[in-house]
């Protein structure tokens, strides 16, 4: 079984990659801001993070470190519709979905999708990760 | 009441007059008592020596022995003198001149002073000191020719003090008239000056110093308020034209201010609208793959997924708008390939009634902008210029050329130097001022629904403001619409640079 954990808080998206996500040999579970995630990845540990950018509390940037530092294995598809909120640290003028991406790559996401997505984008990213044998954080 | 002024002439006339009036008559009568006196003692002191002598000759000679003689004597007095009257009383026998008059008679009382009596004549009474004579001289003289005398020269006097008066009155008034005449130039150029009238010489030609100085200093006046003038209006020239650049700047920034708000606010709804349509497109698509192949509502859903992928179209070019432009990669562009390509895409799009008239400056400075966005831009505004022939027969004319900067916009302000100049223009229906102002606005659109999404012009805006270039549009309700894109050049061919490359962020 593959474990799969959707960050993100706006709950139509959590729901809706769940739903497109899950299956016989994948578990999904949502969390709906960085805190809760952090919790959940440390009870049970997770083959891949979904992770959005832009959230009240921790950001999804600033996520990807701790997890990056804590689960150097674990792997994190980063997710941005862009918005307007304040970024620490990264151009808090901002308000490019690029931008984003681009702060989350640079913190160690593996990979980075803009929204909106469709399931062919969604699935080319996320299937090589499942389909990988082996380690689990 | 007012004060009563009178021109200097005849101030100077009236002054002299008064003057005169106390004057003359007190010189007159002073002068005139001082004559008549002299004439008075003169004759009184000729009158008395002469009868001295007369009573001398009577003390030391033979008359008063003989009155022939006397007589003769006397007589002598008469017609010698002013005599009138000549008689001897000598041991009371009277001897008279016969040439006196027999009505005229010595008076009782001796008469001494000139004029008294009435008579006009000076009655004088000698004794005769000699032995054995008991004698007197009585003599008159007459004092009538004196009084002539004194009333000729009284009357010289007048006349030499009216003829004073007369020259001293035209003095005056010619005086006061060559004092009036600069007076009356200064007084010309003063009003002249306090009507504004400055620049005029004052050319004032006077002997008199302080009016010369007068008309030196208000020539001086005159030449500075002339140069304050000059100065008040150049600097009123300068506001004017700065309170124009300013009122063209401030409107420049109103508009990029007003768009960058929409600008603003609408990336702000395209964010969310990433978000909502990630369910709207992963449910539909989840829930088609589950559905058998012939199920009734697939085709809804797919109208559903269709929707969903324009409403991502449209999201995209508002945030193209609001210039997102994260991975745009400005670099130096040949703008002639760059319209060159859009042609290539456009051309197959437009009906065969309408004429593309392309004409390119080939090979051409390059600008610095992304291939990509400029080709969108290009894309755009030839869409625009098409729609706005409405399906009708017109032209769409492409134009590539190097302009300086004077040249480039027409009427409005721009830094000088050389840029390339980008014009699309079309025979359309164009636009009124109040379009005009807005057609870079997101959603603004002059077409009806569904005709177009009123972001091409905006997404051309937000791409020509990412390069740094400026936008400039004509258009004549009726006659069609010129866009004009400014590109500064930053590199010649020869990859040289001229100036600062301003390029947006």
């Amino acid at each position: 079984m593959k474990r799969i954990l959707i960050v993100d808080d706006e709950h139509f998206v959590r729901d809706a990659l769940k739903r497109v996500l899950e299956g016989e040999s994948v578990v999904v579970e949502v969390a709906p801001d960085a805190e809760a995630a952090l919790i959940q990845i440390g009870k049970q540990p997770f083959d891949l993070v979904i992770l959005d950018i832009i959230m009240p509390g921790l950001d999804g940037v600033q996520l990807i470190r701790q997890l990056r530092a804590q689960y150097p294995s674990l792997r994190i598809i980063a997710i941005s519709g862009g918005g307007n909120f304040e970024l620490s640290g990264y151009r808090p003028d901002s308000i490019a979905t690029r931008a984003y991406l681009a702060a989350a790559a640079n913190s160690g996401a593996d990979a980075v999708l803009a929204k909106p997505f469709d399931t062919a984008q969604l699935e080319a990213l996320v299937m090589p990760f499942l389909e990988r044998q082996g380690d689990v954080a | 009441m007012g004060k009563l002024r009178l021109p200097i002439a005849a101030t100077l006339a009236a002054i002299v007059i008064a003057g005169h009036a106390v004057l003359l008559p007190a010189l007159y009568f002073s002068l005139a008592g001082a004559v008549q006196r002299s004439h008075e003692n003169s004759f009184v002191n000729g009158v008395r020596t002469f009868s001295r002598l007369l009573a001398d000759h009577f003390e030391l000679g033979d008359e008063l022995n003989s009155p022939q003689l006397a007589r003769d004597l006397l007589d002598t007095v008469i017609l010698n003198s002013d005599g009138a009257y000549a008689e001897l009383i000598d041991n009371g026998r009277v001897t008279r001149s016969d040439l006196v008059s027999p009505a005229l008679r010595f008076p009782a009382r001796e008469d001494y002073s000139f004029g008294a009596a009435g008579d006009h004549i000076y009655f004088i009474r000698l004794p005769i000191s000699r032995p054995g004579h008991s004698a007197e001289l009585r003599l008159g003289y007459d004092e009538r020719p004196t009084s002539a005398a004194i009333a000729v020269a009284l009357r010289r006097m007048l006349w030499t003090l009216i003829a004073y008066l007369g020259v001293s009155m035209t003095l005056a008034i010619a005086l006061g008239y060559w004092l009036s005449r600069p007076v009356r130039r200064l007084q010309i150029a003063a009003h002249n000056i306090a009507g504004g009238a400055y620049s005029e010489d004052l050319r004032l030609s006077t002997r008199v110093s302080e009016l010369h100085n007068l008309g030196e200093t208000l020539d001086q006046m005159r030449s500075e308020l002339l140069g304050i003038s000059q100065r008040l209006r150049a600097e009123m020239r300068d506001r004017e034209l700065a309170e124009m650049q300013r009122t063209v700047l401030e409107q420049r920034l109103q508009h990029r201010q007003r768009l960058e708000t929409v600008g603003t606010l609408a990336g702000g709804i395209a964010h969310e609208f990433n978000n909502l349509l990630v369910p709207i497109t992963l449910l539909t698509e989840f829930t088609i793959k589950k559905l058998p192949a012939s199920h009734a509502q697939r085709p809804d859903l797919e109208v559903v997924l269709a929707a969903a992928r324009r409403a991502r179209d449209v999201v995209r070019q508002v945030l193209t708008f609001s210039r997102e432009m994260g991975d745009a990669s400005p670099q130096p562009v040949d703008l002639a390939d760059v319209v060159r390509e859009a042609m290539r895409l456009f051309t197959p799009l437009i009906a065969p009634t309408v004429r593309l008239r392309v004409d390119l400056d080939s090979p051409c400075a390059l600008v610095r902008a992304d291939r990509s966005l400029a080709v969108q831009m290009v894309m755009n505004l030839c869409t625009n210029a098409y729609q706005a022939l409405q399906g009708l027969a017109g032209e769409v004319s492409v134009e590539l050329r190097e302009v300086s900067g004077s040249s480039a916009v027409s009427g409005g302000l721009s830094d000088a130097g050389r840029f390339v100049q980008l014009r699309i223009r079309d025979t359309g229906h164009g636009m009124d001022a109040a379009t005009l102002k807005r057609i870079f606005e997101p959603f603004y659109t002059t077409r009806s629904v569904g005709e177009g999404t009123g972001l091409g012009l905006s997404v051309v805006h937000g791409i020509v403001e990412s390069f740094g270039a400026s936008i400039v549009v004509d258009s004549k309700e009726g006659e069609g619409s010129s866009f004009k894109v400014l590109f500064p050049i930053t590199a010649t061919r020869s990859g040289s640079v001229p100036g600062p490359a301003g390029v947006a962020p």
